[in-house]
């Protein structure tokens, strides 16, 4: 009788020399986490593939295709893992391989219609199985032509590929979907990430998570001038991160008065800049708290006023921490891509007020010097500041 | 509370909910269609409502049909209409300024294949009669207009616009949507002439899932829900009684009280009208608009600013726009106005009901004071 089962394969983790044992148990670790909400699984690891299995014969996500989808994409969705695949698994002999194939290939052509040529891929790890690799790829691509009589086979540029594993199980399937790569979240040290409700930092926060580091975020929230809804979108894009990034903290700083306190006594040209300084300092304070090692901005070079090496410059001295920026090279349309990509940007572009706006002058200064900042913050005490954002009105969300 | 968003709708009154509890839990709760008498009781009960509505209306109770809501009664109106009648053309005239049930209808009737001529309004939010005056003709099948318009308060000169039809296309339908107006103004259907109009419930403290369509006897209109054949053929389902009785009374009840309340309302209107002016508020409402709405922008206030803050106090407006940083959304009403996007990205609708009260207005004043002491912002 066969079963359905899904075949994951790992990519970079597999380069890893000493340490790859370590990458390897996080990342089953991830998987674990990840799958835990789609009914009692098997997850073990065998010659560098990833097999998941339902314990239950009845669990609905590997019924078919369809059904496997929502778990197939939760499976891509942990990073460092390239592909993913539904697979037939059963026990038996050459004839057992022909009629599985034969089955799966029939339900794979009501899935692709348009589907034409196909060729046949085969692996043997079972060195006793009296036929080896070339003949059973011949006698399966015989035996589908046979009873496919509108297929034919295209071994460079066929529609699909039937692959066939022979193990301890023997296995078909054919496709694969694509992984997010990277490597497992937690082979990294934490980092704080600074989220807004805009399409770019949802995706830096993404980018680091790719090279293994957990992430907690903050939000600077100002109600009334961002409201319920634009706090409520930050937790959404929170949680659309966390779907890569594993379970995460989002620190909600109440920052009303703060700012009020900036536009009362600085100039506006400087608001922009001054606000940052402000923001990552809280940022900073609360990632020692949460002993993460770095923050995270969704900054790219020359995007916005604050965002000129000047500026950059400028907010940078004021925090210890490394500032990451794994957007600062990158063109808005390729972040959007990405945006895209893991689901957020519909989320990204609903049209709450967010605090940045409001408090924006209509000509920032883009290349501010070091005597403009000590002018602007000469009236402020920063330092209280930064205490009020930390301790005063701190909400935590665990996600 | 201050609750001075009653054109997004109105908490139900005393007299709306004994009915709909008695007709819930009394001898009335029969199918009106049953031959039994528990049936022959709730339809009993059922017109009388009918008629009570027909009444406070000015029409006869067969030119009422209960519906959901104002936009059920808009679709079957202006669908029903032109499905009814293909001989009168393809041509439909509205203007920009319409509630999005009818503007959607539009969208819609242009995808199959309709002509909508829309006809500017101007500063006061009313159609420009000349511009209709000249894309009126006998191809206009029918002309979509809003008694009361639900963000401006501004008042269509309906008379005016039956004479240019009488002058030029007699044949041509009015539709008009009601729902602001209802319980605000005489509505005298009789002599006003229109040939299809719609109100609801829940703008005159009534309960939401009711509303009526006017159609005027003899005008010939395809319904929209099929079945039974309840309600003339015109919209099947079984009646309900106690949305059918909730209207009805809200209705009495608006209209008994109705001079009284737009004697308040204007004062509350006159009051803040000019209390806001003199504190950096820009009024939106066109001078004669109906005094139940007023739309205002605040200066250094983005609509939505303005909402939050005086949510924190426990009073309820309404935005008319969604701003964001990435898209400048205002009003497109005020668009078709004029009004310039610096003073409609601030504004809001403050809109009143007959429970609203001078000392609630006055306590409002004060508030915008405290709100522009803490939360004024203006970056330059």
């Amino acid at each position: 009788m066969a079963t359905n089962v899904i075949l994951a394969r790992m990519g970079e983790v597999t380069l890893k020399g000493l340490n790859r044992g370590r990458f390897e148990t996080q990342l089953m670790g991830n998987l674990r986490y990840r799958l835990r909400v789609f009914g009692k699984l098997s997850i073990f690891q065998k010659q560098s593939r990833i097999w998941i299995e339902a314990k239950d014969e009845d669990n609905p996500y590997f019924a078919d295709e369809d059904s496997a989808k929502e778990l197939m994409i939760a499976v891509s969705q942990v990073f460092g893992i390239v592909s993913v695949s539904l697979a037939r698994k059963f026990e038996g002999d050459i004839n057992d391989i022909d009629s599985n194939a034969e089955a799966y290939v029939k339900h794979h052509l009501e899935n692709n219609p348009k589907h034409r040529s196909f060729k046949v891929e085969c692996k043997r790890g079972n060195k006793k199985f009296p036929l080896n690799s070339p003949m059973i790829c011949e006698e399966v691509g015989g035996y589908i032509l046979e009873h496919f009589p509108n297929l034919t086979v295209d071994v460079h540029e066929p529609d699909f590929i039937l692959n066939v594993e022979v193990r301890e199980f023997n296995y078909v399937y054919a496709g694969r979907i694509q992984g997010h790569r990277g490597l497992p979240v937690g082979t990294a040290h934490k980092g704080m990430l600074l989220l807004s409700g805009g399409i770019d930092s949802p995706v830096a926060g993404y980018m680091m998570a790719s090279r293994g580091m957990p992430i907690d975020a903050v939000y600077f929230h100002s109600y009334p001038y961002t409201s319920e809804q634009a706090k409520q979108k930050v937790i959404d894009l929170a949680k659309i991160v966390s779907r890569f990034s594993g379970r995460m903290n989002l620190y909600i700083v109440d920052f009303t008065k703060i700012q009020l306190d900036m536009v009362k006594n600085s100039p506006h040209d400087m608001l922009t800049i001054v606000m940052r300084r402000v923001m990552l300092q809280i940022a900073e304070q609360l990632a020692l708290k949460a002993d993460c090692k770095c923050l995270i901005t969704g900054e790219s070079l020359g995007q916005v006023a604050s965002q000129t090496l000047e500026a950059i410059a400028i907010t940078n001295e004021v925090v210890d921490m490394p500032i990451l920026r794994p957007l600062i090279g990158m063109d808005k349309e390729a972040t959007i891509e990405v945006s895209r990509n893991i689901g957020a940007f519909e989320t990204s572009i609903l049209p709450f007020e967010d605090c940045c706006t409001i408090f924006v002058a209509k000509h920032p200064k883009t290349h501010p010097k070091h005597s403009d900042i000590e002018e602007a913050e000469k009236n402020l005490d920063i330092e209280a500041m930064v205490k009020q954002g930390v301790e005063e009105g701190l909400e935590v969300i665990t996600i | 509370m201050i609750y001075f968003d009653n054109s997004a709708t109105t908490k139900p009154c005393d007299e709306v909910i004994r009915v709909i509890n008695e007709d819930l839990t009394g001898e009335n709760w029969g199918n009106p269609g049953s031959l039994h008498k528990l049936g022959m009781n709730a339809a009993k009960a059922y017109e009388q409502a009918l008629s009570d509505c027909a009444s406070c209306l000015s029409c006869r109770d067969d030119e009422l049909i209960f519906t959901s809501c104002g936009t059920e009664s808009a679709n079957t109106a202006i669908f029903g209409y032109l499905k009814a009648n293909p001989r009168k053309g393809k041509t439909v005239i509205t203007t920009r300024t319409e509630h999005k049930c009818t503007l959607e209808t539009m969208e819609e009737l242009v995808r199959l294949g309709y002509d909508v001529r829309y006809i500017s309004v101007g500063k006061n939010g009313k159609p420009d009669l000349d511009e209709l005056r000249s894309v009126l003709d006998d191809q206009v099948a029918l002309m979509c207009f809003t008694h009361v318009n639900n963000e401006s308060g501004s008042i269509l000169p309906l008379e005016k616009i039956m004479d240019i039809r009488k002058d030029i296309a007699p044949d041509a339908a009015i539709y008009l949507d009601c729902v602001q107006s209802l319980g605000k103004l005489e509505i005298n259907l009789k002599s006003m002439g229109v040939d299809m109009a719609s109100f609801s419930g829940h703008k005159i403290h009534g309960i939401k899932g009711v509303g009526l369509l006017y159609i005027r006897h003899g005008v010939k209109v395809s319904p929209y829900i099929l079945g039974g054949g309840q309600q003339n053929n015109m919209r099947s389902g079984t009646q309900s009684l106690p949305l059918a009785a909730s209207m009805a009374v809200a209705m009495k009840e608006a209209q008994k009280a109705r001079a009284g309340a737009y004697e308040e309302v204007s004062r509350i209107n006159a009051y803040l009208r000019e209390e806001l002016t003199k504190r950096k508020a820009t009024v939106n409402s066109p001078a004669d608009a109906l005094p139940f709405v007023l739309n205002v922008a605040f200066r250094n206030f983005q609509s939505e600013t303005m909402l939050h803050c005086l949510e924190m106090y426990d009073i309820y407006i309404s935005t008319v726009s969604a701003c964001s940083s990435k898209s400048k959304k205002t009003s497109y009403v005020l668009e078709a106005m004029g009004i310039d996007r610096s003073i409609s990205s601030n504004s809001v609708r403050l809109s009143f009901s007959r429970y609203n009260t001078m000392d609630e207005a006055r306590s409002f004043v004060e508030k915008i004071d405290q709100i522009y002491d803490l939360y004024e912002v203006n970056v330059r």
